[in-house]
């Protein structure tokens, strides 16, 4: 679902929030429709947990507002709360109980009891497809399945917003394209996810991605379009024996309207501008006084993490100037 | 408002339910919790004994006469004192007490007998090691029974009082009144009582609270609707359960093994039970939502309520003994009212007449501790 024609379930106008001095969310505006897949990505300490927390109503904000499910986050916190599902950055369970007693505990605290939360303790379970591990003790589960498992616990009471900070942080990538599979069938069932991740890949399977710069957000749209915006033009693969070679870097960088030139394994990677001339032959002309052997030269796609170097680079030139100037970052 | 309730009894129930757990799954909680005070309750009834008799005694008889060795047989006939050796000189006195050989020396001097028999006061003199001012004033009080015997005896036989016995002070009776043998097992189960619940309830909520803190589990529970107060309920009443078992295992084993007695109301030993708890678990909650850190926690506990318990409750010192400025801070130590209350009860069967006050401190304590720990746990992070 790409909840387009969808309600709005999270608007978010000027949110800010202030650690003393510090400003680790600045003045941040977005909205969410129903069902979306809504990625966050950002660097360490860029403000995507501040966000979250604002969001779920843990956190009051110092300045702006947000409405999640209906509520305001700076009025009515805990309307909000029966409404949501929040996997947090750092704990997921507790390591020293089962599996079911765990989703026993979450189910009991959103009011669940009796045969109705036994139920739903079996639905999750075998959603996530762990229906057979309810009695293993959770600190003895690898890493990928108890983020499942918290997964399970964080949908307990039907959320219409499922908030998960960073689920894969240091998740086999197996696991973490499961767990991307059980996200995707979630929106499917009309349930808004708001994720923030670390991993460039991941961000690709979201409907829209938000990049978080420094506390504020500094690009905000569907993938395609990102990537049109901030990596226009084309990205050539080469691959070849002795591309490791100063020599072989030194001359694709010189063609007319190269951005960006990167080692890939093997090969490099060129990135141009899109109004550059050169095609796969000039490449292959440039590179034959260089290498030995003839190389392959293929048209690639843009990814995120080229938009995201892209968009922390001109933040950043951005703030340079501002500081040349006088004024320090906003 | 009608589906409210329902719901809060549901989410304090899987709070609880969840503690439970922890409780079970974690073998340190349940020694703190059963075993410590059953180890505790054997070390300090049998091992470290506040009963003092076999004080070893040496005598210097420097009279050598009937006379003396009559009182020297008043001295051990009880057991009390034990004979250890006679000293030819109460010069060497000293040297036996250093060599922890005696820590009484009895010198009973030349013309002990002729004074006896003029009708004069005869003196003699009992020597103490005090470097266990403990014991030292127990040996004390006990050769003043004696000698006030050996009098009784004297004055007796010679005549000079008739019916002896009328003439001991009352003062010697009155010492052991609610403890005829003296025996301070009984005198301790309080105190044991007191200090263990003290301190599981109080270091068990601090470090359970702080254990969520650290985890990260608390910012998981604040994002549920799950309330403070919920919060503050479910976690405590499985602590609370765990001391009421502690409050019956430690009369059970006191009865069983050092027949202590119960004499006073099972209702008033059970509501003070519960405000002695509700305090403690108070003050550890508070300690946890200061630290927020489980070493931190531990500290503050130990500081905060397994000293003052142990030193400061009239478990270990008399309170009357203690300078000033310490009979002062004991006052607003809970293990003296709880303790009070407890030998009130099982010892002397007093009832709600006598311990009234006490109760009430116990319950406004518990109140302020409670109160003040829910208001500082802010449901929300930073
Ligand atoms: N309670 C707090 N008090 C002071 N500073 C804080 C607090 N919480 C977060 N910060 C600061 O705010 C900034 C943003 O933190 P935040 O946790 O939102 O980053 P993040 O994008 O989630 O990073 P990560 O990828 O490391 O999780 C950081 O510099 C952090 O040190
Ligand atoms: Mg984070």
């Amino acid at each position: 679902m790409t909840g387009a024609g969808e309600p709005t379930v999270i608007e978010v106008a000027g949110l800010t929030r202030r650690f003393g001095r510090f400003t680790a969310v600045d003045h941040v505006d977005f909205s969410v429709r129903r069902g979306e897949i809504f990625g966050y990505l950002g660097a360490n300490g860029a403000g995507k947990s501040t966000t979250i927390r604002m969001l779920c109503g843990l956190l009051a904000p110092t300045e702006g507002d947000a409405v999640v499910a209906g509520f305001r986050v700076s009025t009515e916190p805990e309307r909000i709360k029966r409404r949501i599902g929040y996997m947090s950055q750092r704990f997921s369970l507790y390591p020293d109980l089962r599996v079911r007693h765990n989703l026993e505990f979450f189910g009991g605290a959103y009011g669940l009891w009796g045969r109705h939360l036994a139920g739903r303790i079996d639905e999750v379970l075998a959603r996530v497809g762990l229906q057979d591990l309810d009695d293993s003790v959770t600190h003895a589960l690898p890493g990928g399945i108890r983020q499942r498992v918290a997964l399970a616990a964080a949908i307990l009471h039907q959320p219409d917003i499922v908030f998960l900070d960073e689920p894969t942080a240091g998740v086999d990538p197996v696991a973490r394209r499961n767990f991307w599979s059980l996200i995707r069938t979630l929106s499917e069932a009309g349930t808004t996810i708001f994720v923030t991740t670390h991993y460039m890949d991941e961000a690709e399977y979201c409907n829209r991605v938000g990049l978080m710069v420094a506390g504020r957000l500094a690009a905000l749209d569907t993938p395609a379009a990102l990537k049109a915006r901030h990596v226009p033009g084309r990205v050539w693969m080469i691959r070849g024996p002795s591309l490791g070679r100063p020599e072989a870097r030194q001359r694709l960088a010189a063609l007319p309207g190269a951005i960006q030139v990167q080692t890939m394994g093997a090969g490099l990677r060129l990135r141009l501008s899109a109004d550059s001339p050169v095609d796969a032959d000039t490449i292959r002309r440039a590179l034959a006084t260089v290498v030995d052997q003839p190389v392959e030269v293929e048209a690639d796609e843009a990814t995120l993490e080229d938009v995201f170097l892209a968009v922390v680079d001109a933040d950043a030139w951005r703030r340079g100037t501002a500081i040349a100037r006088g004024e320090g970052p906003p | 408002m009608s589906r409210r309730l329902p719901d809060s009894l549901v989410r304090v129930g899987a709070l609880a339910a969840k503690e439970a757990l922890h409780i079970r799954r974690d073998p340190r909680t349940l020694y703190l919790g059963l075993f410590l005070p059953l180890i505790m309750l054997l070390l300090f009834g049998f091992g470290v004994s506040f009963d003092i008799d076999h004080i070893p005694l040496a005598v210097a008889d420097q009279d050598r006469t009937a006379e003396s060795r009559a009182l020297l047989q008043d001295f051990v006939a009880a057991h009390e004192f034990e004979l250890k050796g006679a000293l030819p000189d109460p010069d060497r006195a000293t040297r036996i007490m250093a060599a922890h050989r005696a820590t009484a020396v009895l010198v009973i001097p030349p013309g002990y007998a002729e004074a006896l028999a003029r009708g004069d006061t005869a003196t003699v003199a009992l020597l103490l090691d005090a470097s266990d001012p403990h014991s030292a004033q127990q040996s004390l009080a006990r050769a003043d029974v004696m000698a006030q015997v050996a009098t009784a005896r004297v004055a007796a036989a010679s005549g000079l009082l008739a019916g002896g016995g009328d003439g001991l002070p009352l003062s010697a009776r009155t010492w052991t009144r609610f403890n005829p043998a003296g025996r301070s097992a009984l005198y301790l189960v309080p105190g044991v009582t007191a200090y263990v619940l003290a301190l599981v309830a109080v270091l068990l909520t601090s470090l359970a609270v702080a254990r969520e803190w650290e985890r990260g589990s608390m910012e998981q529970l604040f994002a549920t609707p799950v309330g403070r107060l919920e919060i503050v309920v479910g976690k405590l009443l499985p602590y609370l359960a765990m001391g009421v078992v502690q409050v019956l295992l430690v009369m059970t084993a006191g009865a069983w093994v050092f027949g202590l007695p119960f004499r006073g109301s099972l209702w008033l030993l059970s509501l003070a039970s519960v405000l002695f708890m509700l305090g403690m678990l108070g003050q550890g909650l508070l300690i946890s939502v200061i630290a927020r850190n489980q070493m931190v926690a531990t500290q503050a506990s130990m500081l905060s309520a397994m000293l003052p318990s142990m030193l400061l409750s009239g478990f270990m010192f008399p309170i009357e003994n203690m300078p000033g400025i310490l009979q002062f801070i004991s006052h607003i130590v809970p293990a003296r009212y709880y303790i009070a209350i407890l030998r009130g009860v099982l010892l002397k069967g007093n009832g709600l007449a006598e311990l009234h006050t006490e109760l009430l401190l116990l319950g406004i304590f518990a109140v302020v501790m409670v109160a003040v720990s829910t208001a500082r746990f802010k449901r929300k992070l930073a």
